[in-house]
């Protein structure tokens, strides 16, 4: 756990990308849950945001 | 044979073997039911129990190639004797042929769109792949997971500008525009595929070449592409499957006179409602190069549905 | 191993030398083998990509051209996202998404491991068995209607031959209740074979001295399983996974030759709701947006699903 918030304030790569992928999976999963129409509304910020981030985060040194 | 702890015995490879063979068997069974109803009467094909025997005939391939329309017995009198055995099975449903169908049209659409961008995809996909497993290409990381991603989209949203763009184009309903599209989307596959194939080649081989005298050209077309060669065969099927099977831009795009079998085989019906057994007909007409190729392919297809990334 | 004679030269050359002379004009090479490709790639996905995003931001409708296009901001995004309909088609993919992953996972993954025991003549039958996934998707939808017909149909018939229901009192497609299902199974008896592949292939790469290794360490088959087999072959599993998940996400050819999204809206899959707005009622700014969104929703999928690919490949 340590080595992963390392990871994340030196810029590196792996956990960013982990990161990124966490917000790309929680929007789909709010896109498609049926219990609240309010998490679909804003699950398309949510994956843009990680989207957008994972595109960034993969130029970050390994 | 040495023994070994990891070797199964016998009897779980008997037990594995019939559990195997049980779910192929139920697997296979609607593409042989097809196969079947392809061959059955149009009474057969609706019977109830199915029928799992029957007396086959040609009816459904007959009426798959023909446009038909019910006679009355002025009518056949009038056409006089049948002239050969396709029309004597029309006229054994009591119906005359008036003219060919246009399913024969839109199987040719399916062979020249589909060798068409199989071609020019394989020409563009092999010199891009090697040029990104030889040379140092900047932003190559970004460039093929860019390439990859365009196969990724969802076809009907990628068909609203497209259709836009062709419209203004002029390329609506061609066989051309058909190509273009097609190449577009199987590029990444071959791309992906055949840099795979590429990259197992040693580079010796033509750094050899190269002290021979040969150009850079030379050494690709004379050394690359010939040991190539099962991979570029196997990709090109791959390309060809995919557009063969198309469904959702050619129904988008297309509409007549590039409009290929797949959307079509769902539309054609007879005389009276569906024709299941000419619809089925078509179908295995279809399905049956797909199975051929499908058996010249089974070494490489890991490697075609993983983009490369399993080479087993 | 035989030794021809290009061999031995690629073997004489003094490395440096190769270097210097594979060094010439490479770049130009490479840009005019990559150039054609990108070309293409932009006129006819990266371009249409930018002027769909564009038009998102419009009320452009095709069937009226004449009419003064105005921008809207972002109001199309605003009533897609609150639009408990399309919501509702979210959830009819999410069910399909769902349960055929379940089924193909399981299955996919139990026949592989049976194929893996290597019992004579597997070859033959996993090409069998791998025919459905080859076909077209579209011609498939329209033969499983066949199979599906109430009465003749050969799916009602074998169920009805092993359970005693009436063939004729359920329609597999015509009921609000089995169609959503009619879909899962029709896709299921497709693609469970890629999922079978992509096991297979991760059954295989694990290589057998660890089964050895754990065998004298006398751990049970049971244990080798969970602790050897089930974590080896995760990485390929979560490969078909994905692989199938963006699939299905956007699955459209299939399930409209079958279903055609109804009956009702039971099996509008998110694809075909896209369709409907954008090519019948021509709503082309409105779905544009919409399409907009399901290009994100893919796009970083597709970037997990590269992730995972590298991992496979490393192996």
């Amino acid at each position: 756990m340590s080595g992963f918030i390392n990871g994340l304030l030196r810029l590196r790569r792996g956990p960013w990308e982990m990161v990124a992928s966490v917000l790309i999976a929680l929007g789909v999963l709010m896109l498609m849950q049926p219990f609240a129409i309010g998490l679909y509304s804003w699950s398309f910020l949510v994956t843009l945001t990680g989207t957008v981030l994972f595109v960034i985060v993969s130029h970050f040194p390994e | 044979m040495s023994f070994s702890v990891t070797e199964p015995t016998n009897r779980i490879k008997w037990v594995a073997g019939i559990l195997v063979v049980g779910y192929a068997l139920v697997t296979i069974a609607p593409l042989l039911w097809i196969v079947a109803t392809g061959f059955k009467s149009g009474p057969d094909s609706i019977a109830y129990p199915p029928k799992v025997l029957f007396e086959p005939t040609l009816e459904g391939y007959v009426n798959l190639f023909t446009d038909r329309t019910r006679a009355t017995q002025d009518m056949l009198d009038a056409a006089g004797a049948p002239r050969n055995w396709y029309e004597q099975i029309a006229r054994d449903q009591g119906t005359v042929i008036t003219g060919a169908s246009r399913y024969g049209e839109r199987f040719l659409n399916s062979v020249i769109i589909g060798f068409g961008s199989t071609a020019l995809c394989m020409i563009l996909g092999t010199a891009a792949a090697y040029a990104f497993s030889r040379f140092r290409v900047p932003l190559k990381d970004d460039l093929l997971f860019f390439i990859l991603s365009t196969r990724m989209m969802p076809p009907i949203a990628v068909a609203i500008p497209i259709f836009l763009m062709f419209r203004n184009l002029g390329l609506n309903d061609t066989h051309l525009g058909m190509i273009l599209l097609y190449t577009a989307v199987n590029l990444s596959l071959s791309v992906w595929l055949l840099k795979g194939f590429i990259d197992e080649i040693p580079v010796e081989y033509e750094e050899a070449a190269l002290i021979d005298g040969y150009t850079r050209f030379q050494a690709f077309y004379k050394v690359v592409l010939p040991q190539a060669a099962t991979g570029i065969a196997s990709t090109a099927i791959f390309c060809l499957i995919f557009a063969w099977n198309e469904y959702a831009f050619a129904v988008l795009l297309t509409s007549g006179t590039a409009q290929t079998a797949p959307p079509f085989i769902p539309t054609i019906i007879g005389t009276s409602g569906k024709d299941w057994p000419a619809v089925a007909a078509g179908a295995t007409i279809f399905l049956v190069p797909v199975m051929v190729f499908t058996i010249l392919l089974r070494k490489h297809l890991l490697r075609g549905i993983t983009f490369g990334a399993v080479r087993k | 191993m035989t030794d021809t004679p290009i061999d031995k030269i690629a073997r004489a050359t003094p490395a440096g030398m190769a270097r210097r002379i594979r060094g010439f004009s490479d770049r130009t090479i490479a840009w005019i083998f990559v150039a054609p490709t990108i070309f293409l790639l932009l006129a006819v996905n990266i371009f249409p990509l930018i002027w769909t995003i564009r038009l998102s931001f419009t009320d452009f409708r095709v069937n009226r051209p004449n009419r003064e296009v105005e921008w809207v901001g972002l109001r199309n995004y605003e009533r897609i996202l609150t639009d408990p309909d399309i919501w509702a088609t979210m959830q009819a993919t999410a069910h399909f998404l769902i349960w055929t992953i379940v089924l193909q996972v399981l299955i996919g993954f139990a026949l592989a491991y049976l194929i893996n025991k290597n019992f004579r003549g597997n070859d033959l039958w996993t090409t069998i068995i791998v025919f459905p996934m080859m076909l077209s998707p579209a011609v498939v939808g329209n033969f499983w209607t066949f199979l599906y017909q109430p009465q003749i149909g050969l799916f009602n018939y074998v169920i009805a031959f092993f359970t005693g229901v009436d063939p004729a009192s359920f329609s597999m497609i015509g009921d609000v209740n089995l169609a959503p299902w009619a879909i899962v199974i029709a896709d299921t008896w497709m693609w469970t074979p890629f999922v079978m592949l992509i096991c297979l292939a991760g059954l295989r790469s694990i290589p057998d001295s660890i089964y050895e290794a754990a065998e004298c360490d006398r751990a049970s088959k049971w244990r080798q399983f969970w602790t050897i087999t089930v974590p080896m072959v995760l990485p390929f599993l979560m490969l078909a996974v994905l692989f199938r998940g963006i699939e299905n996400f956007k699955m459209f050819d299939l399930v409209v030759q079958l279903t055609g999204g109804g009956p009702g809206n039971t099996t509008t899959l998110t694809s075909i709701d896209l369709k409907r707005e954008a090519f019948e009622k021509w709503r082309t700014g409105y779905s544009s947006a919409y399409a907009v969104i399901l290009f994100v929703t893919v796009f970083g999928l597709a970037s997990i699903y590269v992730k995972a690919l590298n991992k496979v490949k490393q192996r």
